[in-house]
């Protein structure tokens, strides 16, 4: 087991939660992999954060660098940049796949009107001739709003987050 | 057989280099030689070495390498290879202990690379003789700390470190000036990156001030088109980063390009556009700079806050850059493949928020999702491709500002714009790849 930091146990959700759950991130997977960037971007709640640490188990993204800590205003740079034709890491275009499973529902707070949901992502990129395979541990929390859930945060432990990396820019 | 000396010299002209510099490997080979087989390559820096028995690993040239405070409280720069049957002994980034022990069959040596013991000790011959030095680690034979940052030379001979820094010592000075403490501590976190191009086009570009509106304009227009307010997330830290790119002709004609005998450079005057400047109203900075006030007085504080050169290139394998406390080491792996290391130092004794913004800076800069660095990592690689391939000759040019550069009277030259730092780089380069051999 990592360090990683996952409850034990699962929280007692209803199926219902559980469908509208997997659903919506079906949804953001079919969006992320079709480049609907703006799209995806309107899943976010105006207060979201979006984190891939660059330290197993990371807890402060202040003091210690990610790969990405970003708000929604940041990440809105992100993809412009990303649908910019000058980017060079967008010529050509990379494409990616992605799987994810092993949807959990770890905790519901009804005070918030929150969850917080654990998948597994695999994300299968090709760029200029080359596949890549990027593994993570998503933890996303939900608010249900009145225009339905959106994500309040979304982080992703890379299992390889502390290793060599070379440069990539594919949305994960 | 190398190269000989004639044959190197006629790669190098004044104006341009030839293509197989970057590409073939036999040159590589000896650049690991008689460049990082010789001269001094930063290796760690004291922070992360604070007690006997503290080490972190770390590389030279393409050798990997481990630094150590043995009990005596030496730093020793050990080859990480055991010197039975090869393999690596320290295989973390970092950590501590007493021993270095071999996995493979319990060979034992202590923190100054030492065999101190192995197993089944009556089966060697009676020759034997675990001081003998070819059953020591491999060290490197001259190791010397500038304020902190530690360097080692594969050569038993050269140049003093402090000869080797020259002017660039100011560098270090000034990031050490910087803390209210005088201490600086190295981030734990690196960001390691690899490219696919040669080693010698990391220094090439780092201070050319042409490439970035160019290379980074996309990175420029999502953040001159970014509606948003700067909110306290990064205090607009981000969107002027990726702004900072964006020089104009004047901008560039205003930055002075440094170039220095060593192949050492840095940027000057880059903050006059008041890019990365300090804002008007900052209680932040003001918090940090009344600490300053206490230790320097408010002139000489004004003096090291304001002393605006970037990217200070220490060739061959680091740059730094003191206004924003970042380290990146540069080590080649190959003639298309390079390592980056980037980390970010705690000003210690100055506000957390200093240092939240050392790490920003780093997220910005050197992450491997990086708005900015990913575009010279493709462009390195698209030079790399070009390159790549035998059967023709190519020249590579390297003349822009030939004309126009000025010399400083303690040698060097300085003029804006221009490509003079790639030509000290390959001044020094020539001479460290043909003097002595």
């Amino acid at each position: 087991m990592n360090d990683v930091i996952i409850s034990s146990t699962v929280a007692d959700a209803t199926d219902a939660q559980l469908s509208a759950v997997t659903k919506f991130l079906y949804r953001e997977a079919q969006l992320l992999d079709t480049g609907r960037y703006a799209e995806w971007l309107d899943l976010l709640a105006d207060d979201a954060v979006y984190w891939i640490p660059a330290k197993p188990g990371q807890t402060d993204p202040k003091a210690v660098p990610s790969i990405i800590y970003e708000n929604k205003d940041l990440l809105s740079m992100r993809i412009s940049r990303l649908s910019d034709p000058r980017t060079y890491q967008t010529v050509p275009p990379p494409r990616t796949r992605r799987i994810v499973g092993n949807i959990l529902i770890e905790k519901v707070d009804a005070q918030s009107d929150s969850l917080t949901v654990n998948s597994v992502a695999f994300v299968h990129e090709y760029r200029d001739e080359r596949c890549r395979l990027f593994s993570a541990l998503c933890t996303h929390v939900l608010r249900e709003t009145d225009t339905g859930l959106k994500i309040s945060s979304k982080r992703l432990d890379l299992i390889d987050c502390d290793s060599t990396h070379t440069a990539f820019m594919s949305l994960l | 057989m190398a190269l000989s000396v004639e044959a190197i010299k006629g790669l190098v002209k004044q104006n341009a280099v030839h293509k197989s510099v970057y590409t073939d490997q036999e040159i590589f080979d000896l650049e690991m030689e008689r460049i990082f087989g010789k001269i001094w390559l930063y290796v760690a820096h004291e922070s992360q070495l604070r007690n006997p028995g503290d080490f972190v690993r770390t590389r030279m040239g393409t050798q990997d390498y481990v630094v150590t405070r043995d009990e005596q409280g030496q730093i020793n720069v050990l080859q990480n290879r055991c010197t039975h049957r090869g393999a690596t002994l320290c295989n973390s980034d970092r950590g501590h202990s007493s021993r270095l022990v071999c996995g493979y069959h319990q060979w034992m040596f202590d923190m100054s690379g030492k065999l101190r013991g192995l197993p089944h000790r009556e089966s060697y011959p009676a020759s034997f003789d675990l001081d003998a030095e070819q059953n020591s680690l491999k060290r490197a034979p001259r190791v010397a700390s500038y304020k902190g940052f530690i360097f080692a030379s594969l050569s038993e001979t050269g140049p003093s470190l402090e000869e080797f820094l020259g002017p660039m010592r100011v560098a270090i000075d000034n990031l050490i000036n910087r803390s209210p403490t005088g201490e600086l501590e190295l981030c734990d976190t690196a960001f390691k990156l690899e490219y696919k191009a040669n080693w010698k086009m990391h220094h090439e570009n780092a201070n050319d001030t042409i490439h970035p509106g160019v290379v980074h304009s996309s990175s420029v227009m999502a953040a001159r088109q970014h509606r948003g307010e700067p909110s306290s997330f990064d205090f607009g830290q981000t969107q002027e980063m990726l702004q900072g790119n964006n020089f104009s002709k004047k901008e560039w004609e205003a930055i002075e390009l440094v170039a220095l005998p060593g192949g050492h450079s840095y940027m000057d005057g880059i903050y006059r556009s008041k890019l990365l400047a300090r804002k008007e109203s900052d209680p932040i900075r003001d918090k940090y700079e009344a600490m300053l006030h206490e230790v320097h007085g408010k002139e000489r504080t004004d003096e090291i806050l304001n002393l605006d050169r970037f990217n200070n290139l220490i060739y061959p394998n680091i740059s730094i850059n003191a206004q924003y406390h970042q380290l990146r080491m540069v080590h080649p792996v190959a003639p298309d493949r390079t390592l980056v290391v980037s980390q970010c130092f705690r000003l210690v004794g100055a506000p957390d928020e200093i240092y939240h913004r050392a790490v920003r800076f780093l997220t910005t800069l050197s992450s491997p999702a990086s708005m900015i660095y990913g575009d010279d990592a493709a462009i390195f690689e698209r030079c790399n491709q070009g390159l790549t391939g035998s059967g023709d000759e190519a020249w590579i040019d390297m003349s822009r500002g030939m004309d126009i550069d000025r010399r400083l009277p303690d040698g060097g030259t300085i003029s804006a714009a221009t490509e003079a730092p790639i030509r000290s780089q390959f001044d020094a380069w020539l001479g460290y790849m043909t003097q002595g051999v």
